[in-house]
C-alpha cells in the first residue's frame, strides 16, 4: 500500500513544513503549498488523499479552497485549520462547503494522524 | 389677632386740620371784630362816664363856692347888718366863722373902702387897713358881689377871695364891703373822698392859668407854684369846649383816659385821670372772655373734630388693616367694625367680596401651584432616574466597549501565538519521536532530562494554549443562541462529559419537577465547567462537588458547592472582576467569563463562602413558565 499523500497548505512557511515533516515521520507524503493558488494547482495535479489547509490565506480563504476541491473531486479529505475561535455558523459554512473536519491550532499530531487515518478508511483507502 | 399700634393715617389730620379751619376761621373773624365793636364802644362809654363824673364834679366844686358866698350874701344883706355897730358885726362873723371852718379871714368895710371890721382866723392882727385903691373891693362896690382869682394862703393853702356888697335894706344903697378869704383845701378833701385811689386816678380843679386849685392827692396842693403837668395841661388849655375827654400820652409813656369839665361862673375846670388799664378793665375783662371761651370753642372743635374724623377714617382704616392683612394672604381676617350703612359700608361689602373671590382665586392657584410642583417633582424624579439608567447603560457600554476593545486584542494575540505554538509543538513532536526513533536504535538509553524537558514543553504549550482558550472565551462576542432546556437532562449530559479526578465526588441534587429553561447550552456549559472546574482546582486531595437545581419563584437555580477552604471575605467581591486571579497561573477569567453569560442570559450570580467549609456559587436563571414555551 503506497503512503497517503497529504498536501498542506498554508502561508506561514514554519507551520507547513513542520507540520508537513511531522506527518511524514508518521509515514505520510507530504506536498506543501504557500497560497491558495499553488495549493489548489499541486491538488489538481498531485490528487493528495488529504488537504489541510488554513482557513486565511493571503490570496483566499480555505472556504473557497474548500469549494473548488470539493467541485474538482469527492474524493479529498478537506481538513480546514485556524488559529482563530471558530463559531458554529463558520464552522456549519465550512461543512457545508465539503469540509470534513476542523482543526484549532495548536492541535496534537498523534490525535490528527488518528483522525486523518479514520476518515482514510471510511473513504475505503 | 395681634393688635396692631394704630396709627392715624394722614387722611385723620387731613379732616381735623380741614374741621379746624372751616369753624375757627370765621369764628375768629366774627370773633376779633365783635370784640373790637365792642371794646371801641365800652372804651367809648367809658370815656363818657369818665366826662360826666368830671361834670358832676364841677357842679360839686361851684357849689361848694357858691354855698360860701351864700352865707356872706346872706350876712351882707341881713336886715340890721348895715345899721349894726362893729361890735355887733364882729360878733356875727365870729360866729359865721365858727360855723364854717373854710372862712380864714372876714372883714367889713364901708362904702369909701376903710376897713371896719376885721376878723382873722390864724392871723391876730388886727390893724385895719384901707380898701379904697384895691381892685376886688371896687369890682365889688359896682357889681355887688365878686370871687377873687386863686391865692396861696400863707404861702402853701390854696384860697380865694370873695366879696358882697352890704346893702341897707331901708335905701336899698350899698353901704359897705363884706369881704372874705376863704380855704379851697375842702375842696382836696371832696375829690380825695370821690378818687381815694391814688396810683391808677387822680382827680384835679385848675383855674384858668393851670395852677392846682384841688387835687384827690393832697400833698399836690402844697407844692408852691402848684401845677397841672405841662402836657395834661396844654390839653386842657388848648380846648375850648365846656367838657371833653380822651385818652392821652402822657410824656413818662404811660396811656391814661381823661375827662374834663368847666366849672361854671369861676373859669376853673376840673379834670379826672385814670390809667388806661383800671379805666378800661371792664373792656379788657371782656377781651379776656372772649379769648377764653375762643378757646373753649377751638377745644370743642378740635375734640369734635377728632371725633368726626375718627367716625370717617376708623372703617377706613380698619379697611386698610383687613387689606394689608390680604396682601398677607390672611384671607380670613374680617375688618373688626360696624361698617355704617353709607359708601364706606358699601366699600367694606365690596371689599369682603373682593377678599372672598381672591381667596377662591388663591386657593385654584395654589392648588396650581402644587399640582405643577408635584409634576416637576415626578418629572425630575423620572428625569433623575432616566438619567440614572443611562448613566448604568453608558457605564455598561463603555464596560463592554472596553471589553470588547480587550477581546479584540486578545484575539488577534491569541491567534498570532497560535500559530508559533502550533509550529512548537509540531517541532517538539518530531523531536520526541527522532529521539525515540534514536533511542530504539541505539543501546545507550536517552538521556533522562531530555525527556523531562520535552514533556515540559508539551505542558506548557498545553497551558498557553489553555489561557488562550480562555481569553477568547472570554472575548467572545458572538450571538446568544438560546434553546428551550430541560435542565436536569442538560446537568446530567454536562456531568457525563466532565473528566471528574478520582479524589473528587460528585454529589447531585437535581430539582424533581425538571424544570425548564432557555440556555445557549455552548456558554452555560463553559460557565458550569468553570465553576466545577474551579471547586476541583481547590481540593487537591480530597472532596465534593454538589451539584443542585431547584426553582426559586420565577428562576431557577443551578448550584456548584465545593468543600474547599472557601474564600476570604475581602477576596469575595472581587472574584468575577475580568483578570482578577489567586492562582499562580490563571488569566482570571474564568468567574468573569460565568458572570458574563449568566448576566447574557438576564440571570445573576451570588457565592457564598466559609472559611474551612467551602464555597457556593449560586447561577440564577429565568425559568421559562409554560405561556413562554414556543
Amino acid at each position: 500500500m503506497p503512503a497517503q499523500k497529504i498536501l498542506v497548505i498554508d502561508d506561514d512557511a514554519h507551520l507547513r513544513e513542520s507540520l508537513a515533516e511531522v506527518l511524514a515521520l508518521e509515514g505520510f507524503t507530504c506536498l506543501e503549498a504557500g497560497n491558495a493558488k499553488a495549493g489548489i494547482e499541486a491538488a489538481k495535479k498531485h490528487r493528495p488523499d488529504v488537504v489541510i489547509m488554513d482557513i486565511q490565506l493571503p490570496d483566499s480563504s480555505g472556504f473557497q479552497i474548500c469549494q473548488e476541491l470539493r467541485r474538482y473531486s469527492k474524493d479529498f479529505i478537506l481538513i480546514m485549520m485556524t488559529g482563530r475561535f471558530l463559531s458554529a455558523e463558520e464552522k456549519t459554512q465550512g461543512f457545508s462547503l465539503g469540509a470534513d473536519e476542523y482543526l484549532t491550532k495548536p492541535f496534537d499530531i498523534q490525535e490528527l494522524c488518528l483522525r486523518i487515518r479514520q476518515l482514510l478508511s471510511r473513504k475505503g483507502k | 389677632m395681634t393688635e396692631a399700634p394704630k396709627k392715624r393715617g394722614r387722611l385723620f389730620y387731613k379732616f381735623l386740620f380741614v374741621f379746624l379751619i372751616v369753624s375757627l376761621v370765621p369764628l375768629g373773624i366774627v370773633g376779633y371784630y365783635l370784640v373790637s365793636l365792642s371794646q371801641v364802644t365800652l372804651n367809648k362809654a367809658i370815656s363818657r362816664d369818665q366826662e360826666a363824673l368830671a361834670v358832676g364834679f364841677a357842679d360839686t366844686v361851684s357849689s361848694y363856692v357858691i354855698n360860701f358866698r351864700n352865707v356872706l350874701f346872706d350876712a351882707a344883706h341881713l336886715q340890721d347888718f348895715a345899721s349894726m355897730d362893729a361890735a355887733k358885726q364882729q360878733a356875727l362873723i365870729n360866729h359865721i366863722m365858727q360855723l364854717h371852718a373854710p372862712f380864714l379871714e372876714i372883714s367889713v368895710m364901708n362904702a369909701s373902702g376903710a376897713e371896719t371890721v376885721r376878723v382873722g382866723r390864724f392871723v391876730r392882727d388886727t390893724k385895719l387897713r384901707d380898701f379904697s385903691n384895691d381892685a376886688l373891693f371896687n369890682k365889688v362896690m359896682k357889681t355887688g358881689e365878686f370871687v377873687g382869682g386863686l391865692e396861696k394862703y400863707m404861702g402853701s393853702y390854696p384860697a380865694i377871695t370873695m366879696g358882697v356888697q352890704i346893702v341897707s335894706l331901708a335905701n336899698n344903697q350899698g353901704t359897705g364891703v363884706l369881704l372874705a378869704k376863704m380855704s379851697l383845701t375842702g375842696l382836696s378833701s371832696i375829690l380825695k373822698t370821690g378818687f381815694p385811689e391814688a396810683t391808677h386816678t387822680q382827680a384835679a380843679v385848675i383855674d384858668s392859668n393851670g395852677f392846682l386849685i384841688a387835687h384827690s392827692n393832697l400833698k399836690e396842693i402844697y407844692k408852691p407854684d402848684a401845677k397841672m403837668p405841662e402836657d395834661v395841661l396844654k390839653i386842657l388849655l388848648q380846648n375850648d369846649a365846656k367838657t371833653g375827654g380822651g385818652e392821652i400820652n402822657l410824656d413818662t409813656g404811660e396811656k391814661v383816659l381823661g375827662a374834663f369839665a368847666e366849672v361854671s361862673d369861676l373859669g376853673w375846670v376840673v379834670y379826672i385821670q385814670r390809667s388806661i388799664s383800671v379805666a378800661y378793665q371792664a373792656s379788657n375783662e371782656m377781651l379776656s372772655r372772649t379769648w377764653r371761651m375762643m378757646l373753649i370753642v377751638t377745644v370743642f372743635v378740635l375734640f369734635l373734630g377728632y371725633a368726626v374724623s375718627l367716625v370717617i377714617t376708623q372703617p377706613i382704616q380698619a379697611l386698610r388693616e383687613a387689606a394689608i392683612k390680604l396682601g398677607e394672604g390672611d384671607f380670613d381676617y374680617l375688618p373688626d367694625l360696624n361698617m355704617p350703612n353709607d359708601e364706606i359700608g358699601e366699600l367694606a361689602h365690596t371689599f369682603m367680596q373682593m377678599s372672598e373671590s381672591l381667596k377662591i382665586k388663591t386657593v385654584e392657584l395654589m392648588s396650581a401651584k402644587e399640582e405643577q410642583e408635584r409634576l416637576n417633582r415626578s418629572l425630575e424624579n423620572r428625569v433623575e432616574a432616566r438619567t440614572r439608567e443611562l448613566k448604568s447603560a453608558q457605564d455598561e457600554l463603555i464596560k463592554k466597549e472596553r471589553l470588547a476593545a480587550i477581546g479584540q486584542m486578545a484575539s488577534v494575540v491569541g491567534h498570532e501565538i497560535r500559530n508559533p505554538l502550533a509550529v512548537i509543538n509540531n517541532s517538539i513532536y518530531f523531536i520526541k519521536t527522532k529521539v525515540n526513533a534514536a533511542a530504539a536504535a541505539s543501546t545507550v538509553p536517552i538521556e533522562p532530562k531530555i525527556v523531562k524537558h520535552i514533556s515540559i514543553i508539551e505542558s506548557e504549550i498545553r497551558q498557553a494554549n489553555g489561557i488562550i482558550d480562555e481569553i477568547l472565551g472570554f472575548a467572545r462576542t458572538r450571538e446568544l443562541n438560546p434553546k428551550l432546556t430541560h435542565l436536569n437532562s442538560y446537568i446530567e449530559d454536562l456531568t457525563m462529559s466532565f473528566p471528574f479526578p478520582p479524589h473528587i465526588e460528585l454529589m447531585k441534587q437535581l430539582a424533581p419537577e425538571n424544570p425548564t429553561v432557555n440556555i445557549d447550552t455552548d456558554e452555560m456549559t463553559q460557565a458550569v465547567r468553570n465553576l466545577i472546574k474551579n471547586g476541583i482546582e481547590v481540593m487537591p486531595e480530597r472532596g465534593r462537588i454538589y451539584l443542585r437545581t431547584e426553582s426559586a419563584g420565577d428562576m431557577v437555580r443551578i448550584d456548584v458547592e465545593d468543600t474547599g477552604p472557601g474564600i476570604p471575605k475581602e477576596t469575595l467581591d472581587k472574584i468575577f472582576a475580568p483578570f482578577f486571579t489567586t492562582k499562580a497561573r490563571g488569566t482570571g477569567l474564568g468567574l468573569a467569563v460565568v458572570k458574563k453569560i449568566v448576566d447574557r442570559h438576564k440571570g445573576r450570580v451570588e457565592v457564598s463562602s466559609v472559611l474551612g467549609k467551602g464555597t457556593c456559587f449560586k447561577l440564577f436563571i429565568p425559568l421559562v413558565t409554560n405561556n413562554q414555551n414556543k
